[in-house]
């Protein structure tokens, strides 16, 4: 199932879909008669990754926890930077070549959508209660190293 | 004696998508060593250190150790690797 919030103020739009994200028309949830740019990062999964082949990822997530870091990273992005934003993460099983996150941003001057789109992903790897299972050519699997969310 | 679900994420999964343990006081703290025991009755110590790195999680909080749970679920929240 699919799970999305946004803020009252519709300045952003975050979200986990089941497997990959769809590329296409993501700068229209974003446009605004306002905004001359729109900037967009898609993370994709690739072939190879630490020296070792790789066909696919298996995106483990704790919905609960990860819309809301979702949530409170697109409201941190919206306090630092005046733009629109969506933001959307897949869960379960996504091939080399699909995109696993896909983000955009608009804003008046492309200064701020870029940065916005920059710091996003950065805080996105380290925030966001999403695990990633590395699965080769032959069917090999591995859990891949992260962010420890310990404060203490 | 409380008995406590504990929700495997990540490369926890390996271990089954729960397992309960047996705690004396329901501090994190307490939880983090019995799971820790866990690991050795299962043969994976090779988690401790993954475990050292952990949080645990009560619904949507994210819990420090020194604290107590006030329910008998908790979620076992490995290093995060989105993207």
């Amino acid at each position: 199932m699919d799970l999305f919030a946004r803020n009252e103020g519709e300045r952003y739009v975050c979200g986990l879909i089941d497997g990959p994200c769809q590329t296409s028309d993501l700068d229209v949830l974003v446009q605004d008669p306002a905004h001359g740019a729109i900037a967009q990062f898609f993370g994709v999964v690739r072939n190879h990754n630490e020296g070792l082949s790789a066909a696919a990822v298996d995106y483990d997530v704790h919905p609960e926890l990860a819309l809301k870091a979702l949530s409170e990273l697109c409201q941190d992005v919206c306090a630092d930077y005046p733009v629109k934003l969506v933001m959307i993460h897949s869960r379960g099983l996504v091939r080399v070549g699909e995109a696993s996150v896909v983000i955009a941003a608009s804003s008046a001057h492309r200064k701020d959508a870029l940065g916005a789109v920059s710091d996003a992903i950065d805080q996105l790897k380290i925030r966001v209660p999403i695990w990633k299972k590395e699965i080769g050519p032959d069917d090999e699997q591995r859990w891949l190293d992260g962010h420890s969310l310990r404060k203490d | 004696m409380t008995a406590i679900t504990v929700h495997c994420l990540g490369a926890f999964r390996d271990l089954g998508d729960r397992f309960t343990i047996e705690v004396d006081d329901v501090s994190v703290a307490s939880i983090r060593d019995a799971v820790s025991r866990h690991l050795v009755q299962m043969n994976r110590s090779d988690l401790e250190g993954v475990l050292k790195r952990s949080v645990f999680a009560e619904g949507d909080e994210l819990l420090k150790d020194h604290v107590t749970v006030s329910g008998q679920e908790v979620s076992l929240l490995p290093p995060v690797a989105g993207g």
